[in-house]
């Protein structure tokens, strides 16, 4: 073995960037040698010493003003982000187990919205009113499906990139959440004519339904199998281009 | 577990949108961040700056914690960086205080000091000078040796943190190691 240099000693003192040979050679030669053991004796004394000195602690105050300091930059943040009702009305809806009734009520209100203004339209133009409400209608499904679809992202993505259990656990639960929904909106989108929005959403169904399912301590193969999926399919890819079509406001009347 | 759970939930839910459940985790975690930006930093006040950003960036970013590392590991992180962004506005970064041997001399006779209440001033003594040689230090010396000394990150960690090889990140520890000796066994190490 080479001499034993002061940086060895260093690492052997915090047991890192050594493999075991060369630990258990520093080890042997520190049980031998009595010079040896002073020279670590006294890294160990530096660093003993680093230690005695106190923690840097905030003061009292500290908690508040950093709030205090924080909290307007984070609402200016808020603010230049925009949420969209949408968005509001998911957080609102959260926890995930409420998914499916933002579902419901995503369709009972584009239902809704088609019959009121079919019914209170202007009677000598029936052909604008019904396109009118069928507009609006649709304009109220596109956005409860976008934040679907951004849920359903994230469920993705998370799945398929993370290895916490506490993440997964919880992925598990907004995976199964979204099951109902994804249905409802099918079918919503099916009845407002959206065939090719359906058949997506159709198509989006049992990799829910297989990520709600995963066991509680997934293997790597599952996982993989899964990032495979992804990439074969680009399924994220037309989840996210489907994400923003829905997101693009209609063109405006002139 | 039941911890690391709990968290999560406080994540996904400061993710969406949730102010309380992000003032939550400051308050959690503020503490540990001052300590780090502290000693890297060496400054009070520009710790709690960086802590400031730090959580600022965080929150930017929450949506793309994806939980392969603990929450607090991802914090520190962006805290590390956010302590050596605010040292670098302040033209801070690599500066290092003029040789001053009298600071030396007193380190040299405080080490072989009596007992008792000198024997406290002259520890006092050794702890300025150890965080005077901390001061000397350039800052990814500093911030190296802060986070395998009292952060307790591994070499590799600290590479990633730092954006270095495994090997610069040694040498920016045994030059730390080595400054520090140099300080408190000056006849013994050259710094």
């Amino acid at each position: 073995m080479n001499p034993i240099s002061d940086e060895d000693l260093v690492l052997y003192h915090y047991r890192d960037g050594l493999d075991a040979a060369a630990l258990a050679g520093i080890a042997a030669a520190l049980d031998a040698s009595d010079a040896l053991r002073t020279r670590y004796a006294s890294i160990e004394q530096t660093l003993a010493r680093v230690d005695a000195l106190p923690a840097p602690e905030p003061d009292r105050d500290f908690n508040a003003r950093l709030w205090r300091r924080l909290e307007p930059r984070l609402q200016t943040r808020a603010v230049l982000q925009r949420p969209s009702w949408a968005e509001r009305l998911q957080a609102w809806l959260s926890p995930p187990r409420l998914a499916f009734a933002g579902a419901a009520c995503a369709l009972a209100l584009a239902v809704g919205i088609g019959f009121y203004a079919g019914r209170h339209s202007a009677p000598e133009t029936p052909t604008v009113a019904s396109a009118q409400a069928d507009a609006a209608a649709a304009r109220v499904l596109d956005a409860y499906v976008a934040e679907h679809l951004r849920a359903t992202e994230g469920v993705l993505m998370t799945a398929s990139n993370s290895d916490s259990t506490t993440l997964l656990d919880s992925n598990r639960e907004l995976a199964a959440s979204l099951v109902e929904s994804n249905r409802l909106y099918a079918l919503a989108a099916a009845r407002a004519g959206n065939t090719q929005l359906a058949d997506f959403l159709r198509q989006l169904e049992p990799v829910l339904i297989s990520l709600a399912n995963q066991p509680a301590s997934p293997s790597i193969e599952p996982a993989q199998g899964l990032r495979d999926y992804l990439r074969s399919t680009d399924l994220l890819f037309q989840v996210r281009a489907t994400e923003a079509r829905l997101d693009k406001p209609a063109p405006r009347k002139t | 577990m039941r911890m690391a759970n709990d968290e999560a939930r406080w994540v996904a839910r400061a993710g969406a949108g949730d102010a309380a459940a992000f003032r939550h985790l400051v308050d959690a975690h503020s503490a540990a961040l001052f300590r780090v930006c502290a000693r890297i930093t060496g400054d009070k006040a520009l710790a709690e700056d960086a802590v400031q950003e730090a959580f600022f960036n965080a929150y930017r970013h929450l949506r793309e914690f994806d939980g392969r590392s603990a929450f607090s590991t991802w914090l520190h992180r962006i805290a590390v960086n956010a302590a050596l962004g605010e040292m670098r506005k302040r033209n801070r970064i690599e500066a290092a205080l003029p040789e001053d041997d009298e600071a030396a001399d007193v380190l040299a006779s405080s080490l072989e000091g009596p007992p008792g209440p000198e024997r406290q001033a002259v520890s006092a003594a050794v702890g300025r000078d150890i965080e005077t040689q901390l001061k000397r230090m350039s800052a990814i010396e500093r911030t190296a040796f802060v986070l395998r000394h009292h952060e307790g990150q591994s070499i590799e960690e600290i590479s990633e943190t730092l954006s270095l090889s495994e090997s610069a990140s040694k040498q920016a520890i045994f030059r730390a190691v080595r400054k520090l000796r140099g300080a408190l066994e000056p006849d013994g190490v050259e710094a």
